[in-house]
This record gives structure tokens, C-alpha cells and sequence, in this order.
């Protein structure tokens, strides 16, 4: 459903990705791990065209991104409503509620009527434990509320694979649990992921590890046979 | 009988270069005499060899030969000369007597010495030949130009009331030319100009019966000083000597100002009576006029800002998106357009939209041009000119909020499958406003005070109407100016009030600070 071919990205003159290919298939759960700088993040953004590449090319679902230094904003768009993205700093829509935020996208991308969005909606907080929360703002919650809550905004538009960018870096353990459980969840049900992680525990119940160092991927495989060497 | 004065000033001129021993004459006692010869004819006024002529003129010239001083005519500004009297004679511009249409006040009464009157006016309505006015009945609904502050302003006012366009103009030739024009209905002036006028423009009529401006007949009267006793006497005597003897008739009924009539007829049995007359009408109270009046400018203050500000937050935005999102042929020209008006002062930026633009357009001969041309009034070209300037300011507030929002708010919007445009308008720019509703309501409260600037554009706003209001009431500069700042400041201080609260509640909001 995902097909990255032969990506090279780079940052000037430095190399970032370096010929990267990956498949994902529907309900597949792939990690990415490996040092920091290895290029996790800036592939899962060229994944869903937040970055453009210089050469290869990445399709979703029938879209495709090519090389080049822009991007075409229908393609762009369609795509993106296919393959969502949760961030690592959550970046949660300060001015809206928790509602408005997870009905964000079903009523400005989707163009949904309000009561269609906020049904969804008010599911997808129950399903991240946050019923109760819909009517507060996002800077009286904790981190691992907000980011249950990104989630359950991602979520809101049924995207066919979700992206996570390391989701739980920026969390303390207890409420990274929080966010894990979640996504474990998710996992159980089906849903496609991309997983940026430093996590070992939840890298080790993914369909498919993949290892990166220096733009490339140096080793893929079940999890067991990539994290044991890993660790 | 006296020779004509001029005539007098050259034999005497000539007897002081021929016999120096006569340089006694010079060191005659001078009577300087205050007027405002830009008041015009038949008052005082310059006939075609440059000379001072007139009534007036004439008579300063009697009553100075009369009293054995020297005339000395000193020139000022009408409505600030009673003024001068509180200063000493010998100062520069200092006057012994004031001689100038000043009617006889209770008020002026009061503070200066009075002399019986040496002329009796009335008020005439005047229109254009053409015009359908032909009673002081059919003013109501017409606009009438006055002499701001004159008798004729307090008599249209207080018989019309609001029910006529009431136009004041410190200038009598002016408006006599704008009515003679038919770009005004009709005006109320004092009869010794209105007769003169109307030999002078032959599109004017006279209309209906001259009225007197109040109680009493309007008494043209001079006023000196108070401590000045035996001034007064002299020159009631000379008044009186001149009223008996002929020589004013004389004065008055020469052709070119052919003010001689039975009002003036009837000033010969006042002279047995006591001068002043007791109980002088009191004057009213200019207050409730001018607060109303100033309240009313106020309005046009408000106006103007409320309409002007809108327009320039509208602008700024569309300014400050296209320049921070906007691909470079759009950028670079908006960052031009932000220099030009924040680098150029607002008043010449008011000239140009009012002035410089019209005449460019009507240049083209383009019959839409020419059409637009005639569309900017005053008021429009103020409102387009305060919102244009203040776009500037806007545009670069509304920018640097845009650029404050993270990165990441854009790109969790992309990601969720918004259109660009869509995560500027429902994401990037509620947040952005909330960041830059301080400056802008602090621009507001600045934009509310520079509303002024549209003054020279003749939009009667709150500093013009204090400026026009200053000027009939000098005695009263310094009430109307604490007024007028008061008016500001009662205006803005809410405003100022609104704005810390509309900050403290977006902080709150935010969830960042309570």
C-alpha cells in the first residue's frame, strides 16, 4: 500500500537519504529504528510530501511523489488524506478544544457536516480514554492526553496508514505507556503503521523492523532477528 | 465740513516737507485703531490705487481729527482684536479703540468701554438671482453660508434651528461668491456689506425685508478701555458731533456705499438718552452650542475611525499573507507598497488621495477616470487615506504574528489533509490574531487621534470643529481645548480599558497565563 523506491534526499550538499526502498502492506506494523540522524523522521515526512526528494519516488495508495522541488497540491492533498501523521511535539491546534481539534480535518479536509464530524469524533476520544476531556483546551492537558488526543485527530479522518514520528520522545515513561497502549490498540485492529521509535518494546511487536544509519537501510527483518543484534 | 482725508494726509504731508518747523504736528497723541481689513468692503478695503477706503475708515480718520490724535490703523484678526484691548497701547499691535461692525454685547460690554453706536445695521438675506428663495420663509431644507460667530450665525441658528445646512465661513467675499455661484443656496450677512455686494455681483438678489438681529437695533458700536474715561467721552462727543452735524450722513451716502437710510435717521433722538441702554439682552451662553457642536464632531471623529480601521486590518492581512505565503512576484511587491506608505506622512498621503489623484485622473479624459475623480469627496478620501496608511502598520503586526506560529501547526493541518489555504485560514491566522490584538488595538487608539489629519481635507472632525470654534471664541480658547482633549481622551481611554481586558483574555484563553 506504501512503496518507497530509491529515495535520495539531501540537505544541501549532505546526503540525508540515501536510496531507500520500503513496502509496507495493509495491516503491517513497520518500525524504523536506529540512531538519531539516520534519516527515521525525514523519510516518514517524505512519506506523506511534508519534505520533497531529489530523486526516487513514494507512492500511497495510488499517489505518487516524485523527485523535484515541489510537490503537486492535489496529489498532495489526496495523499495526505490517506496517510496521516501524529508528531512527536503533538502540535495540537491551540485555539480549538480537544473536540474541535479532532474534528478538524473531517470538517475542513473532508468538508463533513458538523454533526456527522463530531459523532466520529466523540468515538475516537473514547477510544484514547478522553471522552470526558472534549470540551477542554490543549494546554490543560498532559502530554500523553495531548498526544492521545493527536492521535484520535489523525484518526478522524480514516486514513488508510497512519505515520507516527516518534511518538512518545517527548513523554515521561508513565504517560508514554499511555500512548503505547493506545497504539497497540490500533495495531490489534488492523490499522497500517510507520512507526519512528526509540521504544524496544514496542518496536519488538511490529510486523517489520527496519534499521537505519546514515540515510540507509542497513538491515530489515523480523523483530526479533533486527533488535537482538540492535540492542 | 472736513476735507476728504486722503486729501488731508497729502497737505499735510506737504506742509511737513516744506516747513519743518510744523514737525510739532507729528508728535501728535496717535489714536490707533484696531480692524481687520480682510472683513472687506464697504467696511475697510483697498479701492484701485492700493488705498484704505471706506466707512469705517472714514471714520477713524474723523473721530481721530476730531480728538486732535493721529490715526493709526492696526491690523488684526476680527474675532481675537477685542483681545487686544486687555494689553497696553504702546505695545506692538496694541490699539486705544476697536472699530470694526463690533455690535453693541452685553458680554463686550461688560469687560470694555462702549461708545454710542455710529452705525445701525440689519441682517439681509441674499440668494442668487436665479435661485427659487424669494422669502426668509423658504430657507428651510437650503444651505445658507454665514460669517462664523457673527450675529447673523447666532440669528439663523436660533430661528432655523437644524432645519437649514448652515455653513460657516470666515470669509464674506467668499461665500458672497459661492452663493453668486449657485454653489450655495443663500446667505444671511450684515446689511452694509450685503448692499455692497450686491452692486458688486450681479447674480445676487436681495430677499425679503432686512431683519434686526435681536431686541435691540444692531448697534455698530467702538470699544476702548475701560480705565480709558476721558477716551470714551471724546469720543462720544465726536460720535454724536458727527451724527448732528451731517458729516456721517455725508460719509454714509456717498455712492459707493450707500448706506444712509431711516435706521440711521433714527440714531438722532438716542443722543439725549443715557448710553449704555440699561438691561441689555443678555447674551446666552455659547456653552450649549459648542459642546453640541463639538459633540457632533466627535461623532465624525468616531465615524472616521470605525469605518477607516476595518478597512485597513482587511488590507494588512491580505498585505501580510501575501507576503509571508505569496511567491516572490507578489512578496516583493507588497514589501514595496509597506515601505512606501510607512515611510510617507499620512497628511501628504491624504494630498495625494485627495488632491494629486483626482487631477491624474481627470487628465486621462476617460470618462470612467473622471467619474471616479468626482467620487472622492472629502470623507471618502479621508477614510481610504487613514486605512491605506495604517495598513502598513497593520500588514507588518499581522505578519510578524503569522511568522510566530510554529512550523508545526501548518504542517499538523498539511498532514491532516487541509489545503493550504484552508490551514492559513481556519489554523495559522486565529492564532496569529490572537498574538497581534494588542498591537492592533494600540494602533486603533493611534488611528482614532490621527483621524485629525483628515482636518485639511475639510471633513469637520473634532480638531477642525475645535479650530473653528477656537477662532470665534477666543475669550474661551482655553475652556475649548481642555474640552476638546478631554473628548479624546474619553473616547480612547475606554478604548485602551477594552483592549487590556481583550488581552487578558486571550492570555486566558491560551491557558498559558490566567
Amino acid at each position: 500500500m506504501i512503496s518507497v523506491t530509491n529515495l535520495t534526499k539531501f540537505h544541501g550538499s549532505q546526503r540525508v537519504l540515501n536510496g531507500v526502498s520500503l513496502t509496507v502492506n495493509r495491516g503491517e506494523v513497520t518500525a524504523l529504528v536506529g540512531p538519531s540522524g539516520g534519516g527515521k523522521s525525514t523519510l516518514l515526512r517524505c512519506i506523506n510530501g511534508l519534505e520533497t526528494f531529489q530523486s526516487g519516488g513514494v507512492e500511497v495508495a495510488g499517489n505518487k511523489l516524485a523527485g523535484g522541488p515541489t510537490h503537486d497540491s492535489r496529489v498532495l492533498q489526496k495523499l495526505r488524506l490517506s496517510v496521516g501523521m501524529v508528531f512527536q511535539q503533538f502540535h495540537l491546534f491551540p485555539h480549538m478544544s480537544v473536540l474541535d481539534n479532532v474534528m478538524s480535518g473531517p470538517l475542513y479536509a473532508l468538508k463533513q457536516k458538523r454533526g456527522e464530524a463530531e459523532a466520529t469524533a466523540r468515538k475516537l476520544l473514547d477510544r484514547v480514554g478522553l471522552k470526558e476531556k472534549a470540551d477542554a483546551r490543549p494546554a490543560n492537558l498532559s502530554g500523553g492526553q495531548q498526544q492521545r488526543v493527536a492521535i484520535a485527530r489523525t484518526l478522524a479522518v480514516k486514513p488508510l496508514a497512519v505515520l507516527f514520528d516518534e511518538p512518545t520522545s517527548a513523554l515521561d515513561p508513565q504517560m508514554a505507556k499511555e500512548v503505547l497502549a493506545v497504539m497497540r490498540d490500533l495495531a490489534a485492529d488492523g490499522q497500517t503503521m510507520i512507526v519512528v521509535t526509540h521504544d524496544m518494546d514496542f518496536a519488538e511487536r511490529a510486523t517489520v523492523v527496519h534499521l537505519m544509519q546514515a540515510g540507509e537501510i542497513v538491515k530489515s527483518g523480523p523483530p526479533a532477528e533486527i533488535l537482538k543484534e540492535h540492542r | 465740513m472736513k476735507k476728504l482725508p486722503s486729501c488731508r494726509r497729502f497737505a499735510l504731508a506737504l506742509l511737513l516737507l516744506s516747513l519743518p518747523a510744523l514737525a510739532t504736528a507729528q508728535e501728535k497723541k496717535p489714536l490707533r485703531w484696531g480692524t481687520d481689513p480682510t472683513g472687506g468692503a464697504p467696511y475697510i478695503y483697498r479701492d484701485k490705487t492700493g488705498e484704505y477706503t471706506g466707512f469705517e475708515f472714514e471714520l477713524a480718520e474723523y473721530l481721530a481729527e476730531k480728538l486732535d490724535r493721529k490715526s493709526v490703523l492696526v491690523e488684526g484678526d476680527w474675532a481675537n482684536l477685542p483681545q487686544q484691548l486687555k494689553k497696553p497701547a504702546d505695545v506692538e499691535n496694541g490699539v486705544d479703540i476697536i472699530l470694526n461692525g463690533y455690535e453693541l454685547r452685553k458680554d463686550l460690554a461688560a469687560k470694555y468701554g462702549v461708545t454710542r453706536p455710529y452705525y445701525v445695521y440689519r441682517l439681509t438675506l441674499m440668494a442668487s438671482k436665479e435661485s427659487d428663495t424669494t422669502t426668509w420663509d423658504d430657507l428651510p431644507g437650503k444651505s445658507v453660508g454665514v460669517l462664523g460667530g457673527s450675529a447673523a450665525h447666532r440669528y439663523v441658528k436660533k430661528r432655523y434651528g437644524r432645519t437649514v445646512d448652515l455653513k460657516t465661513n470666515p470669509d464674506v467675499a467668499n461665500v458672497m461668491k459661492l452663493v453668486n455661484d449657485r454653489r450655495m443656496d443663500a446667505t444671511v450677512q450684515d446689511s452694509p456689506a450685503a448692499t455692497y455686494f450686491l452692486s458688486e455681483y450681479g447674480g445676487l438678489k436681495g430677499v425679503g425685508e432686512p431683519v434686526q438681529a435681536g431686541d435691540l437695533p444692531g448697534y455698530y458700536v467702538i470699544y476702548y478701555r475701560k480705565s480709558d474715561v476721558e477716551l470714551g467721552k471724546a469720543l462720544d462727543g465726536a460720535l454724536s458731533a458727527g451724527l448732528r452735524d451731517g458729516t456721517f450722513k455725508k460719509i454714509y451716502s456717498q455712492k459707493k456705499y450707500d448706506l444712509w437710510n431711516a435706521d440711521q435717521e433714527a440714531l438722532l433722538p438716542t443722543l439725549d438718552k443715557p448710553w449704555p441702554p440699561e438691561n441689555l439682552p443678555a447674551e446666552e451662553s455659547p456653552w450649549p452650542d459648542l459642546i453640541e457642536e463639538l459633540l457632533l464632531s466627535a461623532g465624525m471623529t468616531v465615524f472616521l475611525a470605525v469605518t477607516s480601521f476595518p478597512l485597513a486590518m482587511a488590507i494588512g492581512l491580505t498585505v501580510a499573507l501575501g507576503r509571508v505565503y505569496g511567491v516572490r512576484l507578489v512578496s516583493i511587491p507588497l514589501g514595496i507598497y509597506v515601505e512606501v506608505i510607512r515611510g510617507t506622512p499620512l497628511l501628504l498621503q491624504l494630498f495625494f488621495l485627495y488632491y494629486v489623484i483626482p487631477e491624474m485622473l481627470l487628465n486621462t479624459e476617460r470618462d470612467w477616470f473622471i467619474w471616479l475623480a468626482k467620487e472622492i469627496s472629502p470623507l471618502r478620501a479621508g477614510i481610504l487615506g487613514l486605512a491605506i496608511n495604517y495598513s502598513a502598520y497593520e500588514a507588518e503586526n499581522y505578519r510578524a504574528g503569522l511568522l510566530a506560529i510554529p512550523k508545526g501547526q501548518m504542517e499538523a493541518a498539511l498532514a491532516l489533509g487541509m489545503s493550504r489555504r484552508t490551514a492559513i485560514r481556519r489554523v495559522v491566522v486565529p492564532q496569529a490574531w490572537r498574538i497581534v490584538i494588542p498591537p492592533v488595538t494600540n494602533d486603533f487608539i493611534a488611528l482614532f487621534k490621527d483621524t485629525a489629519a483628515c482636518s485639511i481635507l475639510f471633513v469637520t472632525e473634532l480638531t477642525r470643529k475645535y479650530n473653528e470654534l477656537f477662532n470665534f471664541n477666543r475669550d474661551l480658547v482655553i475652556e475649548l481645548a481642555f474640552l476638546t482633549a478631554g473628548l479624546y481622551l474619553a473616547m480612547s481611554y475606554p478604548l485602551a480599558l477594552l483592549a487590556r481586558r481583550l488581552e487578558r483574555r486571550l492570555a486566558g484563553g491560551k491557558g498559558g497565563h490566567p
